[in-house]
């Protein structure tokens, strides 16, 4: 829907783009999260992989690949809320170095289109997990190892609770939308009138509404207010106190299709409508799961523990890294990196445990339509071509 | 291993949680370096220098209370933060305590005129660290507006540029704030959405929101007593999580090889085959703030709620009228600040001219003249009714030796006796003070610890080791006739007197202290070594762990001969070592 692509609104626009509050733009957009890629050191290949109307009319997820000629099974990344696939980088090169690795921007965030979700949780949420299934469906993937991370944890495993055949592994990076809000009639009995006056009145809004709202100092409020978000890129990307607020700017300061969709999922603040911890009995018993987190993380670290108490059998792992916070993958790189790869491999075992029921492309009828679409243009030659040639 | 205590303005209260919980439960954490910002450096300071906590608290409270009495709350101009704080650290602190912390306590300190970060951890005098201690605590224009200087360069609350310094990988971070930190308060919320702020991690959460006001408004006594609670419960729950709760003995082997890697990958491991261990860590899973800090809070509690006065105040009419006068109190505020300021100063700067002066001669009517013109004023300001106590103490004390002088009628004998009558002055406080504490009817029983010369044994010297030594284990009852009897177990392996040690006992520990091979490494909880090896009755079943207070206040060693003091700690120790 009319915003997925912005080159060409933006440059045509007769006012130049002078008139508009937020500083955003999508050539900005790619060029800051080519720079941050540009410390992978495996090469890669970023590509608009064009899902058809799976929420708006055509919808496109921005995707980028790596090693995608290895044989074995491949590994497939869901950032988390207001992030984009680029933050990444960090662990890509260690993933891509055994398998193939795709990542992608979520419907809604990033680069990729942003349609307007329903407004009901079941729903939104059902839409999120069926793009990423048309998604797999036009990369041509069989079976892939599913690694989220928050937000995309939640729609991870809801995946893997609707398509339970094409998750080989599930892995868990500090996923959200797993407790119950838990009940708490005194909760407010305890705080000031101005504060409850204030939560009331930011409770509607975007989660994000801020860097919006700020306007041109947008860019300025990310880098004030997670300044911890760019040192830890410090060893990675070059300038990267400025380059990531940019991007983490960049990708929040469009239509904000992808937070509306979570904030219809939330209920209260913060806090899943249909948590997980409810369904995690439907899950397929087989499927094995690795739950990481990091000691310092909010998000509650009760999750691991209801994940193993619920689930009988004993694929089930859980890891708590020492030192990390919510960015656990980012906190602690290399322990992350390791943590994932045991587990990556741990599938790769236990081959014969799950066996595989369609692990050649699904002869579904919908299956063939748009394979030829997928326009794979290597990031070398292609950055302006590129928004034109899928759309 | 290092510390991190957050800046937190009032907030502060919780890290004395945090302290009370370190120091009862894993002493040997608190060996490395201690960072902090703002009130986290205060609080770094009193641990490192072992003060006692419930002092401590106490003080806090009282300028808590004091911060809520204005009109304007914190912000009335008859609050001076900085004074407040200054007083209270020159009552607290030790004379050596720059010796004590320098290379280890880390002030984080915001540079005025470019923003940057700067870390102080070396202090020449005593004079620094109380300099940079309140430089770290000054907030513009709430505290103040030149902020202090440092060495010559003005510099205010490191809380602005980096409120959380992190000295190396291996640091435990210490905030009151819900967010990303080690030891930080779980609430009961979501916790997805943070913000970073000076190194700060903080969930957007209500509580925390409600917390952030607190900063600069302190709340009442049952808030704060909730604060210190969460925070002995946050770094229990750390502690346990990180299985870093052992029993004395595994500690004393474990702490001298694996202190380094407790937050690297590997997991700190507590032998599960230690009984000992295991009761000690089922007796925390149920552990509470101590006693000692529980009463203070339960006192000021009581004192804020009780009272005619109280009781009027919390009626909602009155505090709507206090609201609507606020316009009127403010400029009446503002008058009687200015005043008793001024007054204060005056009386202020008498008396020190008096000590510099150090003439009774030439000063004494005017002195006199003063104080009878002051004392009309004595009951309106405590600021100007403490000047004048000083005052008149000073005076006192200089006629005394005026007097000596007299008699004498030499003029060295005479500066001997004004020498003597200074230095005499500590031994008055803490006499005062031994004084104000058991005003009633007491009887010191001191059978349970070993005595060399009982024949030295005299009332003279066990008044020296109590009033230099904080009791071990107090304990109080009624007897038959309802009389209060009170017994006290003092530590007095480090009293250097005959009373209590031999004269070849005295010689073996003399013999240690030159002994510079120990440092403090080795023996990160020698009062419990040393605990053990006295095994008398009366201690062998007292579980050591019962009374925090104990182990806190054993090392403030008031020897007899100042010299001692220049001595490294771990030297002073010496003779623990050898009895253990």
């Amino acid at each position: 829907m009319g915003s997925e692509i912005n080159l060409e609104t933006t440059e045509t626009s007769w006012t130049g783009g002078w008139f508009s509050w937020t500083r955003q733009s999508d050539v900005m957009l790619r060029n800051v999260e080519k720079t941050i890629l540009s410390c992978l050191k495996t090469a890669y290949k970023r590509f608009y992989v064009d899902i058809g109307s799976v929420v708006g009319q055509s919808d496109k997820i921005w995707t980028i690949s790596l090693n995608d000629e290895s044989p074995k099974t491949p590994l497939v990344l869901l950032h988390g809320m207001g992030a984009g696939l680029a933050l990444w980088c960090p662990n890509l090169d260690a993933f891509a170095a055994t398998r193939p690795v795709y990542a992608i921007d979520l419907l809604g965030f990033g680069r990729s289109s942003r349609p307007k979700f329903a407004s009901n949780a079941e729903k939104a949420e059902a839409q999120w997990v069926e793009s990423v299934e048309e998604w797999r469906r036009e990369v041509n993937l069989g079976q892939f190892i599913l690694l989220g991370h928050s937000l995309g944890g939640y729609i991870a495993t809801a995946y893997a609770l609707k398509y339970p055949d094409r998750v080989r592994h599930l892995i868990l990076a500090d996923p959200w939308g797993f407790p119950q809000k838990p009940a708490n009639p005194y909760e407010n009995t305890n705080l000031p009138l101005w504060v409850r006056a204030i939560v009331t009145a930011v409770q509607p809004l975007n989660p994000l509404w801020a860097v919006r709202a700020a306007g041109p100092a947008g860019k300025w409020l990310v880098g004030k207010t997670r300044p911890d978000i760019s040192r830890k890129f410090l060893n990675y990307v070059p300038d990267a106190e400025k380059i990531i607020p940019e991007y983490i700017y960049q990708c929040n300061s469009q239509t904000p299709s992808g937070e509306s969709a979570f904030h219809t999922l939330m209920s209260g603040f913060g806090w899943a409508k249909n948590p997980m911890v409810g369904r995690i009995d439907q899950l397929d018993p087989k499927l094995p799961i690795t739950v990481l987190y990091g000691s310092r993380s909010w998000v509650d670290n009760s999750t691991g523990q209801v994940l193993t108490d619920q689930r009988t059998t004993a694929n089930t792992y859980v890891q708590v890294i020492n030192g990390a916070g919510h960015h656990v993958y980012l906190d602690k790189p290399e322990q992350f990196n390791k943590y994932v790869l045991e587990a990556c491999a741990r599938s790769d075992d236990n081959d014969n445990g799950r066996v595989p029921d369609k692990v050649a492309p699904p002869a579904d009828d919908g299956a063939t339509i748009h394979t030829v679409n997928n326009i794979t243009t290597t990031d070398k030659s292609s950055n302006n071509t590129e928004p034109k040639t899928t759309s | 291993m290092n510390l991190s205590f957050a800046g937190c303005g009032f907030l502060g209260i919780y890290h004395v949680g945090v302290a009370v919980c370190f120091k009862k439960y894993a002493p040997h954490l608190l060996l490395g370096k201690i960072s902090g910002a703002s009130f986290g450096a205060l609080s770094a300071c009193c641990l490192l220098c072992e003060l006692p906590i419930g002092e401590i608290t106490s003080d806090v409270l009282r300028v808590v209370s004091e911060a809520r009495a204005g009109s304007l709350g914190p912000f009335s101009p008859s609050f001076n933060i900085q004074n407040v704080l200054l007083e209270g650290m020159q009552k607290y602190l030790p004379h050596d305590v720059h010796k004590i912390v320098s290379g280890k306590l880390h002030i984080s300190l915001t540079r005025v005129y470019d923003g940057q970060n700067v870390i102080v951890s070396d202090f020449p005098t005593r004079e620094d660290l109380l300099q940079a201690l309140l430089a770290s605590c000054f907030v513009p224009v709430f505290s103040g507006l030149l902020p202090p200087r440092f060495h010559g360069i003005r510099y205010m609350d490191g809380g602005f540029s980096d409120n959380l310094p992190v000295l190396d990988e291996n640091t435990i971070t210490v905030s009151p704030f819900c967010g990303e930190s080690d030891i930080c308060p779980r609430d009961l919320s979501s916790q997805l959405f943070h913000i970073n702020l000076a190194n700060t991690s903080i969930e957007i959460s209500k509580q925390n929101i409600n917390r952030f006001a607190r900063i600069l408004f302190p709340p009442n006594p049952e808030v704060l007593s909730n604060m210190c609670k969460q925070g002995f419960d946050d770094a229990l729950r750390f502690l346990h999580r990180n299985n870093l709760i052992s029993c004395t003995r595994c500690l004393a082997v474990q702490s001298t090889f694996q202190l380094q890697d407790v937050l690297d990958d590997t997991t700190f491991e507590y032998d599960t085959d230690c009984e000992e261990c295991k009761t000690h860590r089922q007796d925390a899973l149920v552990d509470d703030l101590p006693d000692t800090v529980m009463t203070i809070f339960q006192n000021a509690i009581d004192s804020a709620n009780s009272g005619i006065v109280n009781w009027v105040m919390r009626r909602r009419a009155m505090r709507y009228l206090t609201f609507l006068t606020i316009p009127y109190r403010v400029p009446i505020d503002i008058m009687y600040a200015t005043f008793t300021n001024y007054v204060g100063n005056r009386v202020e700067v008498h008396s020190v001219q008096y000590k510099v002066a150090q003439n009774v001669f030439v000063h004494r009517k005017r002195c006199v003249r003063h104080n009878n013109l002051m004392t009309r004023f004595v009951t309106c300001t405590p600021k100007m009714s403490k000047g004048l106590w000083k005052l008149s103490l000073n005076m006192l004390q200089q006629l005394h030796g005026f007097m000596y002088a007299n008699h004498d009628r030499s003029e060295a004998a005479a500066r001997i006796y004004y020498k003597l009558t200074m230095d005499g002055k500590i031994d008055v406080n803490d006499g005062m003070q031994l004084d104000r504490r058991r005003a009633s009817e007491f009887r010191i029983t001191y059978g349970d610890v070993k005595s060399g010369h009982d024949d030295v044994d005299t009332f003279e010297h066990i008044m020296n080791v109590t009033s230099h030594n904080e009791a071990l284990l107090a304990y109080y009852y009624l007897d038959g006739e309802n009389k209060m009897k009170m017994t006290e177990i003092y530590d007095v392996t480090d009293a250097d007197t005959d009373a209590v040690q031999s004269p070849m006992e005295r010689d073996v520990n003399k013999q240690l202290e030159f002994d510079n091979d120990w440092n403090s490494e080795f023996i990160p909880d020698s009062d419990d070594l040393d605990m053990e090896a006295m095994d008398d009755d009366a201690l062998a079943d007292r579980n050591i762990f019962s009374d925090p207070e104990s182990e806190w206040n054993v090392r403030r060693s008031y020897s007899a001969s100042d010299s001692d003091g220049d001595q490294p700690e771990a030297d002073r120790r010496g003779p623990y070592i050898e009895l253990a």
